[in-house]
């Protein structure tokens, strides 16, 4: 297995979207991916150390007591700031993407058909921001 | 003798002139022969020399001992070393040369000493040294002292970093040559000048020099120094004490930051670029994305309004053709029947051209849906080449039918369908043969325990297609030559429908043909095996058969379909009544008794499915009832099932058909639409579509049935979720529950209009606003889902069986 690959963390109750989410990571992209239907899976797997995480808004859609996606955010974000969280919801809603934003999600992209498309624009950013920023701590350290 | 005197004097003076002091000595270091140098650096004359030893001047005792030893041991040829001499404060340097006797044994010594004025001034060599021993000398010629510190000079001086010593007061009190280059002054003017004067900003130089003196030490502190060019700098420094532990000054090196400077911009830059190429890219994408969607949009629309167009136009059409076939049956003179067949087959005409750009419309937006049912293969085509007979006798043609005895009786598949392709290649293979034969030949390709590939010829011997044309003629709207519609009419439609209707099931076509000789249409479609028997429908249409006295309850809306059903009903000997709406049909209903309802679908104030729901839910009546609907779209179908009607005709009404499906409800209202049992099941119209995830898995089987898999598990406990929530008015898990399957509609290919009732359930319980009909949405939905289930459980089936 490539050392590099880029490790990522899918969350979402609706086991049907994500599989179909999964299946599109296995198909169009090298990233290893990881599925929770929980965030406190999610969170519990943390040690892993992901590079990234798509997370549903809605995570206690049917089962009870569980976390909710923003609390579930708030929980990445105690952990480690500098894992992008990109959250997922089926709701167009400007508030949503508004609490997704301050709760310091890297982005917020609404669930459809072409979600996909737009997951790898976004995170093709991050890996390129990421490189970025590497190559400049590389000078930086031989200044 | 003259020459030995004058040999000897020679000599003398050969060694005097030596400016390098000599002394000649045997092995116990007695002194043989001086020369004046060596005088003047012994600080003695020739006479007090005679038989003194050469211990006598020197500090180090062992040295002739070692001496000795070196030549006569170890066969040396020559020393150099370093010496103390008594009268001398520091080591000079000496060289020695052995010498021999007649025997060849080493008898003593020339012993040399450098000269420090010589080497100072670095230009005469003396001519016994060998080269290799010249840089040698040079350097260790200086005191030991002065070495390090020229050593450490030279070392400052070879800094490409400008180097200061500054004092206490900030005065530049010494430098290295790189200070000169970066302030562009010579050594005089830099000298004993102000530090900070050197600077773009003196006061924050200033302040380096006085954090010196303070801390003791600067680190990296950046100033810019004002030369020709603004070299940016960082400074280090760290104060130097004297033997008394004082601070007497600071050592400043300036590191010229340039180009870490350059390169920090270039990185900045080249960030700020690649940030910029990201963005443009995400924009870029967007734009193709958002064209796209136009593109689609546009396609979307035009598709819609053709759509419209020809349902606006069918409804109409409908009176006229209905009129005129009720006309037809009046007494008539040649002349105004020929005029009303005339119309008659004009209107069928344009409704066949209406029907072919809604079937278009409807395959290109995937809305078009194949029934499977089980269906007698044999009985259907025999059937439908009956309706060319005449025409094939009008033009004196020869028909040959070849069928494959080996086909199965009963297959599952869309008789209609079939039905209206091989219809369209035999109109054309009608239409364009004037002389000769047309074939049909149906064979079974090959065979397995599922299915049969079926494969459908259709030849004839007429005007044929140029090579040229053979690749546009399925495009819609073209034909094989411009002039083909002037002289053969039709619209170019056909064909192109039919290789949609063919590639929708999965199959293909093929044209083979030969300008002048003639055409050969053959295409391949798959058909479902299956045990079911089907009794061959009979036709009804017997007059003698009549059944009397039936009542009918005719709802519909426009006054002109109104008077045409009436017409057709009293043709057929039956009573009606017509309700204007769903409403005053519900009234007619509950005060009347009727033996069936012919129910429109769109009506103002209720419509058709509000009025059977009522009907069967309030009214508890089990009366047969008929949808008549202008557009057959799945949704109408499923709706139709769903309120409980028991059948549907579309607009425009076929005679025949009305009249075998009333009385066929009449003899055995059990032959409904409502599944009741599996053979029915065959025939309502799947539900999911499969498309969207065989696109996305790339068709693996594995990931596809991990999909189904998946929905299977979670669909279940979802529907009775959200039963439950609606039943004990828990909107909130209502909206959640509903939430959670919206997304699966889309991936299952289940119908748009499931996913936008979804969402108005999700809304409504959001809102809870008042809405009447969510009881059936919600019971809409969890059919739906249970029909898709099945679907799906089957498809898992089928996956894991291949």
């Amino acid at each position: 297995m490539n050392t590099n690959q880029q490790k990522v963390f899918l969350v979402d109750d609706d086991a049907v979207f994500l599989k179909l989410l999964a299946i599109d990571f296995q198909l169009q992209t090298d990233f290893k991916v990881w599925t929770f239907e929980t965030g406190e899976k999610c969170i519990e797997n943390l040690d892993l150390q992901p590079d990234l995480i798509i997370l549903d808004y809605h995570l206690d859609g049917v089962e009870k007591g569980v976390m909710n996606g923003i609390e579930t955010l708030d929980k990445i974000k105690e952990y480690s700031t500098l894992i992008p969280v990109i959250m997922l919801s089926s709701q167009d809603k400007i508030e949503v993407a508004i609490d997704c934003m301050h709760h310091k999600a890297h982005d917020y992209i609404v669930k459809s058909e072409t979600s996909f498309i737009r997951l790898q624009t976004v995170f093709q950013s991050i890996f390129n921001v990421k490189q970025i920023e590497k190559k400049l701590n590389w000078y930086m350290d031989r200044m | 003798m003259e020459k030995t005197v004058n040999a000897s004097a020679l000599k003398t003076c050969l060694i005097d002139a030596n400016p390098n002091a000599l002394m000649i000595i045997d092995f116990k270091g007695n002194i043989l022969e001086v020369n004046q140098k060596l005088l003047s650096l012994f600080e003695c004359k020739k006479n007090s020399l005679r038989h003194a030893n050469l211990n006598d001047f020197i500090d180090e005792p062992d040295f002739l001992k070692k001496h000795r030893e070196i030549f006569l041991k170890k066969n040396q040829s020559e020393i150099d070393t370093f010496l103390k001499l008594k009268n001398q404060k520091i080591s000079i340097l000496l060289n020695s040369l052995p010498f021999k006797n007649e025997q060849g044994k080493v008898s003593g010594a020339v012993i040399q000493f450098k000269n420090q004025a010589i080497l100072e001034s670095n230009c005469i060599c003396n001519s016994e040294e060998k080269t290799s021993s010249k840089l040698k000398s040079q350097y260790t010629d200086l005191s030991s002292q002065e070495i390090s510190s020229r050593y450490a000079r030279s070392l400052i001086e070879a800094s490409l970093d400008p180097l200061f010593t500054i004092s206490v007061e900030g005065k530049i009190t010494d430098f290295n040559h790189a200070s000169l280059e970066v302030t562009g002054l010579k050594r005089e003017k830099l000298i004993n000048t102000d530090f900070k004067t050197y600077f773009t900003e003196p006061e924050e130089a200033q302040k380096v020099y006085q954090q010196i003196f303070d801390k003791g030490f600067v680190d990296a502190y950046p100033l810019v120094i004002k030369d020709h060019k603004l070299t940016a700098v960082l400074l280090n420094g760290s104060v130097y004490k004297n033997d008394k532990g004082l601070v007497i000054g600071a050592v400043v090196v300036a590191r010229d930051i340039t180009t870490q400077n350059k390169i920090e911009k270039e990185l900045i830059e080249a960030k700020v670029f690649a940030e910029k190429a990201t963005k443009t890219a995400e924009d870029a994408q967007l734009k193709a994305e958002s064209a796209t969607q136009i593109a689609e949009d546009a396609v979307k629309s035009k598709q819609q309004f053709l759509s419209n167009m020809s349902h606006e136009i069918r409804t109409p059409m409908n009176a006229i053709i209905g009129f005129t076939k009720v006309v037809l049956k009046t007494v008539l003179d040649e002349k105004q029947r020929e005029y009303i067949e005339a119309i008659k087959i004009s209107g069928d005409a344009l409704i066949v051209l209406i029907n072919d750009i809604l079937d278009l419309a409807k395959v290109d937006s995937g809305k078009m849906v194949f029934e499977k049912a089980p269906f007698k293969m044999s009985f259907s085509i025999a059937a439908m080449l009956h309706l060319f007979e005449t025409k094939i006798q009008e033009k004196n043609l020869t028909l040959i039918r070849k069928y494959d005895e080996d086909i199965p009786e009963v297959l599952i598949g869309d008789p209609a369908r079939l039905h209206q392709i091989i219809l369209n290649l035999m109109s054309n293979a009608v239409k364009f043969t004037n002389r000769g034969n047309i074939t049909i030949s149906i064979d079974l390709l090959s065979e397995s325990k599922k299915d049969v590939t079926i494969e459908f010829a259709i030849s004839d011997t007429g005007i044929g297609i140029a090579e040229n044309k053979i690749t546009s003629i399925f495009e819609n709207f073209q034909q094989a030559t411009t002039g083909t519609s002037r002289i053969y009419g039709g619209t170019g439609l056909g064909l192109a429908i039919v290789k949609k209707l063919i590639e929708s099931q999965n199959g293909s076509i093929q044209v083979q043909s030969v300008l002048g000789k003639g055409s050969t249409f053959s295409f391949r479609l798959k058909f479902l095996k299956t045990n079911e028997n089907v009794e061959t429908i009979l036709p009804y249409f017997h007059k003698e058969d009549q059944i009397k006295g039936i009542k009918i309850l005719v709802v519909e809306d426009i006054p002109l379909n109104q008077l045409l059903m009436k017409t057709l009903l009293d043709d057929f000997g039956f009573k009606s009544e017509i309700a204007v709406n769903g409403k005053i049909a519900v009234e007619k209903v509950k005060n009347n008794k009727y033996d069936i309802i012919l129910m429109d679908l769109q009506m103002p104030e209720m419509n058709g499915f509000d009025a059977t729901k009522f009907i069967r839910n309030e009214l508890k009546s089990q009366i047969p009832i008929i949808a008549l609907t202008a557009d057959v779209t799945t949704m109408d179908l499923a709706k139709c099932k769903l309120v409980g009607m028991n059948d549907y005709l579309a607009k425009p009404v076929d005679e025949q058909l009305l009249y075998n499906k009333i009385v066929g409800l009449l003899k055995n209202p059990n032959n409904s639409l409502i599944p009741k049992n599996a053979v029915i099941i065959e025939n309502r119209k799947k539900c999911i579509n499969l498309n969207y995830l065989m696109t996305r898995t790339k068709s693996n089987p594995l990931l596809m049935s991990e999909m189904i898999s998946l929905y299977l598990e979670q669909t279940p406990p979802l529907i009775f979720s959200m039963k439950e929530s609606f039943a004990s008015k828990d909107w909130k898990t209502l909206q959640m529950v509903v939430h959670k399957m919206i997304p699966s509609f889309s991936i299952m290919g289940i119908d748009n209009q499931i996913e936008e009732i979804a969402k108005s359930i999700k809304n409504f319980a959001e809102e809870q606003f008042q809405m009447n009909d969510i009881e059936d949405m919600v019971y809409q939905i969890e059919s739906v889902c249970l029909q898709a289930f099945e679907e799906l459980s089957e498809e898992l089936k089928l996956i894991q069986l291949n």
